[in-house]
This record gives C-alpha cells, sequence and structure tokens, in this order.
C-alpha cells in the first residue's frame, strides 16, 4: 500500500509541477465515450437499464392521473381526483410535512455521528475496534418487526411516544451502523499523507481534518446522507407504531391507508405515490451531482 | 461550510424537538378513537360522524386515528404490550377473541342494557359477539355485520343468455360458460392468497349443509360433502380461473375483478363501494349458491363493532361515544355510505335499505328462519393461526394438485377438533 | 496511526450510548423470548420452555430448513445480480457523455421510492389483466393473462426482477461515490504502462474498490435477509411456502400466529447464522488489508 501511495504521491508532485511549468495537456486517457465506435458500450446497456428504471415509474404516473374507470395508456388527459382524495381525504400535507421533518433530523444526526464514529475508526486504531465494527453489524441481524414491543416500551419509559423526535432517534439507531461503516470506508480510502503533512505544519487534527478530508469526502457525504434521508422517508413501521395520533404519522402510513380490505383504490395508491416519490427523487437528482467530483479531482489540493 | 453545518443541525434540532406534547386541561374531555380499516373512503364517514358527537357533546373532543387494516392487528398487539391503547377502538371479530385474551377490553353488557341500545341490536350479531368470549359477554357493542356475496357482471350474463346461479352446479357451469381463456375472459377468480381459506371454509359449507361446526366435539371440516366442493373448486383453477389466483389477495383480486377479465367473485358486502365505483350498474351481488342440500347454511362473516379499552381513563365517555356511534341515527349514515348491514333493528326501516339491492339481500337471508347460521369457532386462540398461517400455504398445495383437498381438510379438522378440547376443559 | 489519545472514543461514543440504549435491550429481550414458550392470545400456556423451542425448530419443522435453503437462494442471486449490475451502472455514469446528468438521476431514483409504493406499483405492473403483460399480449407479444407470480416456475425469476429494480441503485451509489476516489493519474499512469482498458479495470478500478465492495455486499446481504416487504405483499410467501424466507416465516409466526416464544427463537437462529457468516466472509476476503 504504502508503494502505490509513494507512486500517487510522485505523481501528484508531478502533476503540481507540470501544470506550473507547461499549458495544460490531455492527461486522461480518453473516455470511451470519446472513441468512435464504441459509444454503443455505453449508449445500448444504459438505455435498456433506463427503461427498466422507467417502466414502473411510468405505470404508476398514468395510475395517478387517469380517471376512474379508464384504461388509457398515456397520461393524457389529466384528472386531478385522485391528488384530491389523497390530500384532502387522507390529509397528505401532515404526513408530508412529518416525513420532512424526520428525514431532515435524521440526515444531520446520522451524517454527523457516522462521520466521526467512521473517522475514528479509519484514523484510529484502539482497543475495542474490532468489537464496536461486530457489534454495529449484529444490530443489523434482527429484523424489526420482532424487536418492536422492547422498543415500544423504552419510548414510552423515555416519553418519546408520538413524536417525531422520537421516531428520529429511532431511526438514526437503526440507520447509524450502516452508514458508519460505509463512512468509514470512504475515509479510509482517502490518503492518510496530505492530513499529515498538514499536522506537521501545525495544523491541528480537527482543522487538519476539515482542510483536507472533508472536502474529498463529499461524494460520501452525498452518499451516506442520501440513503439516511431516503431510508427515513421511507419508514413504515416505526411511524405507524410509534404514533398514536393520526398527526403524528408518515408518508408511507398514508399510502398504505389506500391498500385497505375493503377500500383498495390504486389511484389513489399511485397518486399518493406521486407526492412521496417525486419530491425525493428531484431532490436527489439535483444532489446527486455531487456524487461525482469535478475534474479537478484527486489529491491536487493543498 | 462549517457554519451552514451548524446551522442546519440547530434547524433540524429544532423542528424536532417540537412538535409532541398533549393538550387539554380546561375541563375537556379528549377521547382517542382508532378505525380499524383507515383510509379514503372510511375517513370521512368517522369525521362526519364526530362532528355531529362533538356538536351534541361539547365537553368531549374525539380524536381520530387511522390504523391501515393490514397491520391493524400488529398495532392493537403493540399498544396493549406496550400500555397505550385508545379509549375506543373499532374491532372485528375475527381478532376480538385475542384482545378479550389479553383482557384488553371492557365488558358491555350492563352499559348497553342500561341505555337507549337495549333490546336493539339485530340479535344473530350479538350471538356472534357473545360466542368470542369466554364468559359469554358482549366486549365490543356490534355496529355493522357482512355477508358474504358473489359480485357478478350482470352485463354478461345478459349477453351470455344466462341467468345468476342458485345452486353450486348451475354456478360451475356458468362459470366454464363465461370462460373464453384466448380473450383473457374467466368466469370466475379463486381467493388463493391471503384470506382464501377462510372464504373457501364458507364456500364448503353452504354447499355441504352441514350445519354446526362441531358434532360431539369433532371438526366437521372434514365432512365429505365439504370435500367435494373443495374439490370442485380446484377443479376450476386454470380451466375457468385465471392462474395467477393462486397468490390473490384481497388487493390482487379486486383489481383483476374490476379490471374487467372476471365474471364472478366470491368477497362480501364490504366491497360494494370498489366494485361500483368501477363498474358501476354491470354489477350485482347474489348470494353464496346453495348445495345439492338445498339448506341455506351461512358462515356468518365477522362482525364490526366498537370496543371500550380497560385502559381507558374515561370510560363513561368513550361509551358515550360508541353509543352515540351505533345509534340509529348513526349507524344508519354509516352503513348506508358503507354498503353493510346495519346492527342497530331501528335502521331496518330506512329508505335507503329499499334501494340498495344487496343490503337488502343479505338482510333478507338473515332475518329468514329457513337460514341456519353456522358460526365459526372464532373465540378459539388458534382459530386464525389455524386458519391462516397453517392452511394458507396448503390450499394452494390441493390448487396446485400436490394434495388432494380431503386430506387439507382432514388436516385442518384434527387441529381444530384438538383445539375446541382444550377449549373446554378450560372453561 | 497509532495514538493512545482518547479522542477515537470520544467520536464512537454517541453512537455507542444510542446502540446501548435502543438495542441491548430489545435484543436481549428477543433471545429472553426464545427460551419461553410465549403465546400472546394463549397466556396461560407461557412459561419457560428452555431448549424446546430450538429443539423444535431444528428437528420438528422442516418449513425452517426449507425457508433457510430459500433465503440462502434469494441473497446469493439478488447480491450478486445487484453488484454486478451496479459496478456496470456505475463505471457507465462514470463516464463523460452528453446527459450524463440526467442518466445518473434517473438511474438512482428508485431508491428514493418508498417499500410500500414500490410493492403497490409492481402489484399494478404483474396484475394479469392490468399490468404490463396485458398490454404486451395486446401489441402481439406473449399470451393474455399471463401471471408471473401465480405461476411455481416464474415466480422466482419475477421476485428478483422487482427487487433488482430497487437493489441496484444501491450499489451504483456506493460504488460511484467510490470510483471518485480513485486519483485520475493511476490511471495516465497504467495507460502509460501500456494497460488497454481491461487491464486498467482490473489492476487499478477493482483492487481500490475491493473493499467498498466486500463491505457493501455484506450490509445489502444483510439487510436483503431481513427484509420481507416486497415478497410479503407479492406472494406472501408463496405459492404453497415457496418464496417463503426465514425472516418471513418469522413474521408469520410471531404477527399472525401470534407465537412470539417461537418466532423469537427462528429470530435468534438467524441471528446466529448472519453473524457466522460475516464472520466468516471478513476473514476470507481479508477485508482491511490493503494489497
Amino acid at each position: 500500500m504504502t508503494e502505490t501511495l509513494g507512486k500517487t504521491d510522485t505523481l501528484v508532485r508531478e502533476v503540481v509541477d507540470t501544470t506550473h511549468r507547461r499549458p495544460p495537456v490531455k492527461r486522461r486517457p480518453r473516455p470511451v465515450a470519446e472513441e468512435p465506435g464504441k459509444r454503443w458500450l455505453i449508449h445500448l446497456p444504459l438505455a435498456l437499464y433506463l427503461l427498466f428504471t422507467i417502466v414502473p415509474f411510468y405505470w404508476m404516473l398514468v395510475f395517478a392521473v387517469r380517471p376512474t374507470g379508464s384504461t388509457q395508456l398515456v397520461p393524457w388527459p389529466i384528472s386531478f381526483e385522485h391528488f384530491d382524495t389523497v390530500w384532502n381525504d387522507i390529509g397528505f400535507g401532515v404526513f408530508f410535512y412529518n416525513s420532512v421533518v424526520m428525514g431532515l433530523g435524521v440526515l444531520v444526526f446520522v451524517t454527523l455521528l457516522s462521520v466521526m464514529g467512521g473517522y475514528a475508526l479509519a484514523r484510529f486504531k484502539f482497543r475495542g475496534q474490532k468489537v464496536f465494527l461486530l457489534a454495529m453489524l449484529c444490530s443489523q441481524f434482527i429484523p424489526g418487526a420482532m424487536m418492536l414491543i422492547p422498543l415500544f416500551v423504552i419510548f414510552k419509559g423515555l416519553g418519546l411516544l408520538n413524536s417525531i423526535t422520537g421516531l428520529v432517534i429511532a431511526e438514526v439507531a437503526f440507520q447509524l451502523p450502516l452508514s458508519l461503516i460505509l463512512m468509514a470506508g470512504f475515509i479510509r480510502n482517502i490518503s492518510v499523507e496530505l492530513e499529515e503533512a498538514a499536522m506537521v505544519d501545525g495544523c491541528s487534527r480537527l482543522r487538519a481534518f476539515f482542510a483536507v478530508v472533508l472536502p474529498q469526502l463529499k461524494p460520501a457525504l452525498v452518499a451516506v446522507g442520501s440513503f439516511a434521508f431516503i431510508g427515513a422517508w421511507n419508514n413504515f413501521l416505526f411511524a405507524l407504531m410509534f404514533a398514536t395520533r393520526q398527526d403524528k404519522f408518515t408518508l408511507p402510513v398514508g399510502l398504505s391507508y389506500t391498500l385497505g380490505e375493503f377500500n383498495t383504490d390504486f389511484g389513489a395508491l399511485a397518486a399518493g405515490g406521486v407526492v412521496a416519490a417525486v419530491p425525493v427523487v428531484l431532490v436527489f437528482a439535483v444532489v446527486q451531482r455531487f456524487l461525482v467530483q469535478g475534474l479537478s479531482a484527486g489529491a491536487v489540493k493543498g | 461550510m462549517r457554519k451552514l453545518l451548524v446551522a442546519v443541525a440547530a434547524a433540524a434540532l429544532a423542528l424536532t424537538a417540537c412538535g409532541s406534547g398533549d393538550s387539554g386541561g380546561d375541563g375537556k374531555v379528549t377521547l382517542t378513537f382508532w378505525d380499524n380499516n383507515g383510509g379514503p373512503a372510511r375517513e370521512p364517514i368517522y369525521k362526519e360522524l364526530i362532528s355531529r358527537f362533538e356538536s351534541a357533546n361539547p365537553d368531549i373532543k374525539v380524536e381520530y386515528v387511522g390504523i391501515p387494516s393490514a397491520s391493524v392487528q400488529q398495532k392493537y398487539d403493540t399498544a396493549i404490550a406496550g400500555g397505550e391503547t385508545p379509549d375506543v377502538g373499532g374491532v372485528t371479530t375475527s381478532y376480538l377473541a385475542h384482545l378479550i385474551g389479553q383482557n384488553a377490553l371492557a365488558p358491555l353488557d350492563d352499559r348497553i342494557n342500561g341505555g337507549a341500545l337495549k333490546d336493539k341490536l339485530l340479535p344473530s350479531l350479538v350471538e356472534t359477539v357473545r360466542q368470542t368470549a369466554p364468559d359469554g359477554k358482549l366486549y365490543i357493542v356490534p355496529s355493522s355485520a357482512n355477508m358474504d356475496v358473489i359480485w357478478y357482471r350482470a352485463d354478461w350474463f345478459k349477453d351470455a343468455g344466462l341467468e345468476p346461479p342458485k345452486t353450486w352446479d348451475e354456478f360451475i357451469t356458468a362459470a366454464t360458460q363465461l370462460t373464453d381463456a384466448g380473450a383473457n375472459k374467466y368466469g370466475y377468480t379463486i381467493r388463493g392468497g391471503a384470506g382464501s381459506v377462510f372464504q373457501l371454509i364458507t364456500e364448503a359449507y353452504a354447499y355441504s349443509g352441514v350445519d354446526n361446526f362441531f358434532e360431539g366435539g369433532q371438526s366437521t371440516l372434514g365432512d365429505s360433502a365439504n370435500a367435494e366442493l373443495v374439490d370442485k373448486v380446484a377443479d376450476l383453477y386454470k380451466k375457468a380461473t385465471p392462474e395467477a389466483d393462486i397468490n390473490n389477495s384481497f388487493t390482487q383480486m379486486i383489481a383483476q375483478f374490476t379490471g374487467g377479465s372476471v365474471a364472478m367473485m366470491h368477497h362480501n358486502l364490504g366491497s360494494y363501494s370498489d366494485v361500483t365505483k368501477a363498474l358501476g350498474d354491470k354489477v350485482a351481488a347474489i348470494p353464496l349458491p346453495v348445495g345439492p342440500s338445498g339448506k341455506r347454511t351461512v358462515v356468518p362473516n365477522p362482525t364490526d363493532g366498537f370496543a371500550v379499552f380497560n385502559n381507558s381513563e374515561h370510560q363513561d365517555a368513550a361509551w358515550k361515544f360508541a353509543e352515540f356511534l351505533t345509534s340509529s341515527e348513526s349507524n344508519s349514515y354509516w352503513n348506508e355510505k358503507v354498503g353493510q348491514i346495519p346492527a342497530n333493528t331501528d335502521v331496518r326501516s330506512a329508505p335507503w335499505i329499499d334501494k340498495s339491492a344487496h343490503v337488502k339481500m343479505a338482510l333478507g337471508i338473515l332475518e329468514d328462519p329457513a337460514t341456519i347460521l353456522v358460526p365459526a369457532p372464532v373465540y378459539l386462540p388458534q382459530y386464525s393461526s389455524i386458519t391462516k398461517a397453517d392452511s394458507e400455504p396448503l390450499y394452494q398445495k390441493v390448487l396446485l394438485g400436490e394434495t388432494s383437498a380431503q386430506d387439507f381438510l382432514n388436516g385442518m379438522a384434527e387441529k381444530l377438533t384438538a383445539a375446541q378440547k382444550e377449549w373446554e376443559e378450560r372453561n | 496511526m497509532r495514538t493512545r489519545t482518547w479522542a477515537p472514543y470520544a467520536l464512537i461514543a454517541p453512537t455507542l450510548v444510542l446502540m446501548a440504549v435502543f438495542l441491548v435491550y430489545p435484543i436481549g429481550s428477543v433471545v429472553y423470548y426464545s427460551l419461553q414458550r410465549y403465546n400472546v392470545t394463549q397466556p396461560w400456556k407461557n412459561g419457560f420452555a428452555g431448549l424446546d423451542n430450538f429443539k423444535q425448530m431444528l428437528f420438528d419443522d422442516p418449513l425452517f430448513w426449507q425457508s433457510l435453503a430459500f433465503s440462502a437462494k434469494w441473497v446469493l442471486v439478488e447480491v450478486g445480480l445487484q453488484l454486478v449490475l451496479g459496478l456496470v451502472l456505475a463505471l457507465i455514469v462514470n463516464e463523460t457523455f452528453v446527459g450524463r446528468g440526467v442518466a445518473r438521476a434517473l438511474v438512482f431514483s428508485p431508491w428514493a421510492v418508498s417499500g410500500v409504493l414500490t410493492t403497490g406499483i409492481w402489484i399494478l405492473l404483474l396484475n394479469p389483466s392490468t399490468g404490463i403483460f396485458q398490454v404486451l399480449s395486446e401489441w402481439g407479444i406473449g399470451s393474455p393473462g399471463t401471471s408471473v407470480l401465480g405461476n411455481p416456475d416464474t415466480v422466482f425469476d419475477a421476485l428478483v426482477v422487482t427487487e433488482l429494480w430497487r437493489g441496484v441503485p444501491f450499489f451504483a451509489i456506493l460504488l460511484l461515490a467510490d470510483l471518485q476516489s480513485i486519483p485520475k493519474d493511476l490511471y495516465e499512469a497504467a495507460s502509460v504502462d501500456g494497460a488497454n482498458r481491461w487491464r486498467r479495470f482490473t489492476s487499478v478500478t477493482l483492487p481500490h474498490l475491493k473493499d467498498a465492495i466486500i463491505l457493501s455486499t455484506l450490509l445489502r446481504a444483510v439487510w436483503e435477509f431481513n427484509n420481507v416487504d416486497l415478497i410479503y405483499t407479492l406472494t406472501g410467501g408463496g405459492p404453497a411456502n415457496q418464496t417463503t424466507t426465514l425472516p418471513l416465516y418469522v413474521a408469520r409466526q410471531a404477527v399472525d400466529s401470534h407465537n412470539f416464544g417461537y418466532g423469537s427463537a427462528l429470530t435468534v437462529a438467524g441471528f446466529l447464522i448472519l453473524l457466522f457468516f460475516s464472520i466468516l466472509y471478513l476473514r476470507v476476503s481479508k477485508f482491511g488489508s490493503r494489497a
């Protein structure tokens, strides 16, 4: 490993030197998309997969906007009756708000705690490290349904029932292990040399973290943060079981109303689905840009 | 960047911290009411009734909580184990025994008899509710009953020149005749997934004419006439029914019927709003056909009602609300909207009953002296696990031809007999 | 970096507290109940059962072994396919081409959709009369009324595809993020050394992704093992228990049959199995050691 790192370091210095001495030269191997004749290697599988991804969404959209009784296959003409059912009769507005608040809360705390814990795992060797890792892995081995009643009792004792705070805490506890382990992996991938260099120069470890590690951690933060938010957004079981008042339910609970024993309203389910999925998909679409660092990526900072 | 992070974290904390906490403390009583079948169809009905109740009782506020029906048992179990039950809850007799067994509900006999509902509830429903309790008391006040019906496509029948079937043999003939697999049209759809066996049992007893679930302590489920029916139904699978049936839960079954590929579907009055919304007046209902014996033996559907929970701190107010919900005006309103049988006998003379063909038909059957009710032993705690978790996969094997109907029924019968014996010993 | 500071402990402290409060007691209680006869609706039968539940499970319950075998098959197939497809997609959207932002957003989007909604959409899609097969048959492809979920021969494949739809983005997202941290100059160095595209992939990309792949497959495998919502709603474990995984069996025991004691025993069995395989997997794949 030291060997590869050393090589990178040398390369880094070379690149930095060259950019100062010579005009920029195309440095990377040509990406596939620029090679003629090879473009189909990207476009064909991608197109096929995109078709696979889109068809279910399209189906949902069609069902959401078509009037009851019609069998049209295109989303035109549009009828808003299902959205009306879902927003007014079921009261999706409140559920939406709860989901957003819960999602944000989980996002912040999971990201924060997983960066902290991930850094500890990645940069330190401390006693009990392996046990800690294993313990966190183990927490994922039990299905949530089996822990409902003990969790309910704990929440009741702590006065956290029927509150979004309680839901956030529960969701964070369950999502943290995965996020922490993932974050540790990402941090480990960031070369330690630059951090050490910064500390040798007089930075505290904390400053070194913010100056060196954090900028490179952006894709990881986006990945872990979005997993956390989406996990919280889609949580059904805890939201249903730990709330005893209707105004504390979240979107997935609202969605499940549409599939009752005596009222199966696929139009409402689809419309509810559009309400639940579209905002997240849109935000995600914007945010995923940060999953990919720009062309100035790599260890050229500092 | 750091400042931004801190700001976001602070905002998140602030948002999550607010939003809990109870109101009240000004002399008003706040009741929580759990609807056991929350959804867009039912919620507006309850909301209307609640607002009527609150106007009539200004010092009581009712909070409505809708529970999705698929998770309601789990929700009740968790709530009871955790000590957070509502004041009033909707409960169906299919899981009433479980709640009684956990000592969660308050008996209502004295309250019913001491109030406006005395002698006003349909005797057959009251009897069904009593049977679920070891001490024979009423732990819910029945509000609504259902009955098995066959929803059928009146337009298809008319086009084919067929009369809706009255006997099971006519039923099978009609199903076969109306099937055109090439055009994706089938005569019948079997509920082969979740909830399959309960419906199958009602069909079997309707056919066999056996009038009791237990004969001398032995389960009659294994009767050869019952097996005959199961054989006939299994025979229809894939020949007059879609292949998908084997997995059909209610959701999938009704999607097929309302989607227009099936001529007949066995369910109950409860799906009235779904089928009419999709098919309008193309659909009508008939009772389950009778068998060769000509006797009309009906296994009653679970009865809906309202329970007052033991842990409630406002039991008098809770009862007031439950009583209000089953008073003749509310009961009529609710059942008319939902299309089910009202428990309050005063509603019998309401004009909407005459106009609602299927409710009228169902009531007619329930009131007919020739109808024999064969109540299923829902008081047995193991009843649902015997007829659900254990048997549903086995029924699928029967449909696939891997097990015989008789063996299947015998297996269930044995377990039921054992459970019944245990029950009798304990009581 | 070996340090003797309190820093790492301080960093993991909040996590430890959360775990201790919210996970230790529930897990402990599952273990406790696995040693009890505990049926919520027949409380007169409750009592200490010692290892009876486990004996019944191992020797008297063919469904336990069947569901375990199916769980293994399910996890292997799902995770394997998700990994391969996810990796391919990550590599594809890592390249520059017109519209790649849109493509990326679309590829990742199934991840954003709730479980309840996913199952609802697939019920509609796979429904023989209103679903995609009906539409296809109207266009002349396939026969009307095809039911992939009802046919024992096709039900497994259908389930695999539906779970793939929402599982692939997980890998695609993670691996793409990880691909970002490979210094581009490593590729140049390899290319200068005369390596072609495939060699660059195997000598630069794969080793760098190794740890991420090991971790994500393990975590995803655990998740797929324990998560039953899709199967529960689409087939209920049928037809005839054919698609019943161990956790699905647990759910039916604990929730439908109210047999919490036995359900807990099954859960403990699942827990031990997962633990054993995780440790084995991590050892064998030499996780944490760098090439």
